[in-house]
């Protein structure tokens, strides 16, 4: 209990900073915290695999290709306050989708299972067996999509080089 | 921390990048919103893996996979971030008002 509010707060925290820091390498910083925090909350849910990827791909790959996207483009440059206005309407539209959705989560009931999953299910080595039998088609198509994105990026991402003129 | 607390925690943390994505202009911190939304979605469902399904492999491949198309979505992104920065000089989204192929 005491774990799951620190998971909380180090998680708000971070999305906090994240979303309210102007300097985007700072903000960056923030989404790493906040990261590490659902990491943490995918351990306490009993994942300690899926907490691994999280902390590898996102801290590891994710933040670390943003902050050199900044150093590529606008360097640590602030960004100009926003509009009182446009808060406004964000924070309305963002608090009346809070209140509504809590509304149905706090009204909701979920059934637990029958009878509660062995330990054995939990094991990566079952998680790799569904992931290569079951969700085979699955995998493998994320493996093009990943394929088709790095291309894409390498695409678009490339400076135009000039024509060569012949001789 | 009951089910319950675990989806209005990440209900806490969607709400939170959606005010982002609607807030700032520069895209890198509207991808940072995108970012914790995409984790918001993540939390609901190891929290439904382990408090409601059965078999709980299920929603950690689900989860698995959020996570490789948010890897292949942010590097997209980025190369556009690069691409734009090429033709503005600056990576602000309301400068970016002409569509030209």
């Amino acid at each position: 209990m005491i774990a799951g509010g620190l998971i909380v707060m180090l998680t708000i925290a971070g999305a906090l900073i994240a979303i309210a820091q102007g300097n985007i390498v700072r903000a960056i910083f923030g989404l790493g915290v906040a990261l590490a925090g659902v990491a943490l909350a995918f351990l306490a849910l009993g994942s300690p695999f899926v907490a691994a990827m999280e902390v590898l791909i996102y801290i590891g790959g994710i933040t670390v290709a943003m902050v050199f996207a900044v150093m590529l483009s606008s360097a640590g440059r602030k960004e100009p306050a926003a509009p009182i206005s446009r808060h406004l309407m964000a924070g309305l539209i963002a608090l009346a989708f809070f209140v509504g959705v809590a509304i149905v989560i706090t009204g909701a009931e979920f059934a637990s299972p029958s009878e509660p999953a062995s330990e054995a299910a939990w094991s990566v080595a079952e998680l790799g067996r569904h992931l290569l039998n079951r969700f085979n088609v699955v995998f493998e198509a994320l493996s093009v999509v990943l394929l088709l994105a790095i291309i894409g990026a390498i695409a678009i991402a490339r400076r135009d080089e000039p024509e060569e003129v012949a001789p | 921390m009951t089910i319950h607390m675990w989806l209005l925690f990440a209900l806490a943390l969607f709400c939170m990048g959606l005010y982002a994505t609607l807030v700032r202009r520069n895209l890198i911190a509207i991808l940072i919103g995108i970012e914790l939304m995409l984790n918001a979605a993540s939390i609901n469902f190891m929290a439904f893996n382990k408090f409601v399904a059965s078999d709980p492999v299920v929603g950690q491949i689900i989860v698995l996979f959020i996570i490789g198309l948010a890897a292949a979505e942010v590097a997209i992104a980025l190369s556009i971030v690069l691409a734009v920065y090429r033709e503005h000089a600056n990576i602000d989204v309301s400068d970016l008002e002409e569509l030209k192929g």
